[in-house]
């Protein structure tokens, strides 16, 4: 075994018809597993112009092609899909325990097609697959109906489980999907996808072993990254506060250079993903009200509420997905905060914290607590939810949305008590909450030209917490990459700590250079992106997760582990061509769909048009249409139009990627 | 291979998980504490774990802390 299966299972929901089909190996050595492999199945599968909630569409859960090997931080799975925000490609991941176990089952993914005319559920274990009624569990939470399961097939292996809630069932265009108590898989609309098919949850139960080819090259790497992470501690003595002062000095300085992507396991270590929630506010990297405000709307007075150290008070335990060795979750009480209702929540990530806090300018660390649980139970999207709301509250602010819409809720900015409503709403879709459900493009549609500055999205997705005013290569991720919106793909920050110039020959190093640089289009900076690209879907069809992929190519061996697991000898530069095969991919399979890659351009307002008056990012604006037309050159892509070149279609056709007509 | 049952080595592990989730019969747990200063959860075999010794963790294991031994 290379790592992978070499076989996948497809579940017909229309007929109820379930079958395994073999992959051929050049499939994995042209794209890899995970969302490569789901490419592969997607762009020649699904119809141009499908339906995303239609029969058509194909919901894809995949294992990546390192998860079950001896490495580490490889345990990612993910959703793939047509995605009904974005009507492009969609994909979404998520930790926890689900990827071994699709591959324990003997599969490298999951593909479901048609719509079953019931609520049902897929369970596999190592005797086959089979589809059971999910009428008793249609309507309850995510994380309700994933105890039933749990409770009603476990004999001596706890299942896993991806299940989705009530958000999904009620076809919200920004709910994903859950697993491991409320973990989500949260972008892209897959939720909803899953609601559509009437297709409650997915149960694995199996133990088949995942083998490689070289194990042991494998834990000589891993043994080598376990001595490093080991030694790396954040002293007991500095705590949280100390970080708003770095982002402080992070901020102001005019010129920097490539860090120790380590910094990063330092940080995690510690205290998770919340190290950014006050070191973002001061630095620029955190947008402020609905991207109109800076660390003055949201001062020391406000973010000290969300210090990460006062969110660890709440922690009773570190959480960690599997196979990962650093470990940022952790589970925190909120008896208190939920007044009862519940006990405890997954520590709730920067993302939320920030998208429930300085965007809204709320400073209340409960509420937070709170709207983190009933989300996740929903299985609606934080990041979403957050910016629709800010989008909401400045539509009331601006006479857009108007009381009499709102059955009495007062949208002021920051005020707790309207947030929860909102949100319960939206969940609910109920009176306004219906109208929201569907993230801000879709509402913004609805209340008129008015409310379009005020909906912040690229391509319909509501962006990641972190300021392309601040970080101009995030931007051209959030604009020019096949899944708009989305933090994950890249930034200048990532790509400096990836280190990727040391291995891959036209990975350009950034050296000590002038943050200024950053701000002009430019073929190297084109270049850089083209590069965190290419890397992030090695690591997205590897199972990686980003936090170790930050910490650099020296440290985290995603190259040697990929040549270890499947007997590749590869060099660094073949297995980019892989990334950019994945990302071609992709992007072909929105021009399938009719997508202009231009559409996709995010937001004027992330883009610093108008600029900001105040904060880190005064006065900064972001040349974006410029940026993108270089970044899809620099792939190879059409410069004008972001369609990939017929050189890079031919070679996905030669070796056989492509299979379907190619328009 | 030995007979025997799943015995960690605390020195070498780092609490990844991989030999939990690797277990056909559900008979690690991550839930031994204070290890380490992060008090991060360990594994260990749950009581009346049934461990047959069929070393498949170790075998999964990245850093080797797994043994089979009495």
């Amino acid at each position: 075994m290379k790592g992978y299966t070499g076989k996948i299972l497809l579940v017909d929901l229309s007929k109820g018809e379930i079958k395994e089909e073999l992959i051929p190996d050049h499939v994995y050595e042209n794209v890899l597993s995970g969302v490569g492999l789901g490419a592969y199945i997607l762009y020649n599968r699904i119809p141009a112009g499908a339906d995303p909630l239609g029969p058509d569409n194909i919901l894809g859960f995949v294992s990546g092609l390192l998860t079950g090997t001896p490495s580490f931080v490889t345990g990612r799975w993910m959703v793939i899909c047509k995605s009904p925000l974005t009507g492009g490609w969609g994909d979404s991941n998520c930790g926890g325990t689900f990827s071994p176990a699709i591959k324990q089952c003997g599969y490298d993914g999951i593909f479901f097609s048609g719509i079953s005319s019931e609520p049902v559920y897929l369970y596999v274990d190592n005797k086959g697959a089979q589809l059971r009624p999910a009428d008793d569990l249609w309507g309850m939470d995510a994380i309700a109906a994933e105890e039933k399961l749990i409770a009603e097939n476990t004999k001596n292996k706890k299942p896993a489980v991806a299940v989705i809630g009530t958000s999904a069932e009620k076809l919200s265009l920004i709910s994903g999907i859950c697993n491991d108590g409320g973990r989500i898989a949260a972008r892209s609309g897959g939720g909803a996808v899953m609601g559509a098919k009437k297709l409650k949850a997915v149960v694995l139960v199996g133990s088949k072993p995942i083998g490689c080819v070289d194990p042991k090259a494998m834990k000589e790497i891993s043994s080598g990254l376990a001595k490093k992470m080991r030694n790396v501690n954040m002293p007991t003595f500095v705590k949280g506060g100390v970080l708003s002062l770095l982002g402080k000095i992070m901020g102001g300085m005019k010129q920097t250079a490539p860090l120790d992507g380590m910094l990063i396991g330092l940080l995690m270590k510690r205290w998770g993903t919340i190290s950014n929630n006050t070191m973002g506010i001061t630095s620029g990297d955190s947008p402020i009200k609905n991207w109109a405000g800076s660390v003055k709307d949201y001062p020391f007075s406000s973010y000290k509420k969300v210090n990460p150290e006062r969110v660890l008070e709440y922690e009773e335990r570190k959480y960690h997905c599997y196979s990962c060795i650093i470990g940022c979750g952790g589970v925190v009480d909120i008896s208190k905060a939920s007044k009862g209702e519940f006990t405890h929540t997954h520590k709730p990530e920067y993302e939320t914290c920030l998208a429930f806090g300085g965007l809204v300018l709320n400073k209340d660390l409960d509420t937070i607590f709170y709207v983190n649980e009933i989300l996740n139970r929903a299985g609606m999207d934080s990041i979403s939810a957050g910016g629709t709301v800010a989008f909401a509250i400045e539509c009331y602010q601006n006479g857009i949305i108007t009381k009499d819409m709102l059955d009495g809720l007062e949208l002021s900015w920051g005020n707790p008590e309207s947030i929860v409503a909102l949100i319960r709403k939206m969940i609910a879709r109920e009176g306004i909450g219906d109208l929201l459900a569907d993230g801000t493009k879709a509402a913004s549609a609805k209340l008129g030209v008015k409310s379009k500055p005020y909906a912040v999205h690229a391509g319909g997705q509501e962006p990641g917490m972190h300021d392309s005013r601040m970080d101009p290569l995030v931007g051209i991720h959030y604009s020019a990459d096949p899944t708009p919106g989305r933090h994950t793909i890249g930034s200048g920050q990532y790509y400096d700590m990836l280190h990727l110039w040391e291995q891959v020959s036209w990975a350009p190093n950034p050296g000590f250079y002038t943050k200024a640089d950053e701000y002009i289009a430019s073929e190297k900076v084109a270049l850089k992106t083209v590069a965190m690209s290419c890397y992030k879907e090695l690591t997205d069809g590897s199972g990686g997760c980003l936090f170790a992929m930050v910490m650099g190519i020296s440290h985290w061996r995603l190259f040697d582990w990929l040549n270890a697991a499947t007997g590749w000898k590869k060099s660094a530069d073949e297995l980019m061509e892989i990334g950019k095969n994945i990302q071609s991919l992709r992007q072909l399979f929105n021009i399938k769909h009719g997508i202009d890659p231009m559409s996709f351009k995010m937001s004027p307002r992330m883009a610093g048009e108008p600029p900001l008056k105040d904060g880190p990012n005064k006065g900064k604006t972001v040349p974006i249409e410029e940026m993108m037309h270089l970044h899809w050159k620099a792939f190879g892509w059409d410069e004008k139009t972001g369609v990939p070149g017929k050189p890079l279609v031919n070679r996905l056709k030669k070796a056989q990627i492509i299979t379907a007509e190619v328009k | 291979m030995e007979k025997g049952i799943a015995h960690v080595s605390y020195s070498k592990c780092m609490a990844c998980g991989i030999c939990v989730g690797t277990c056909p019969f559900g008979c690690l747990v991550l839930n031994k504490t204070g290890i380490d200063s992060l008090n991060k959860a360990y594994p260990e075999l749950k009581p009346n774990h049934g461990c047959t010794g069929c070393s498949l963790c170790a075998r999964a294991c990245p850093v080797d802390c797994i043994t089979i031994h009495p």
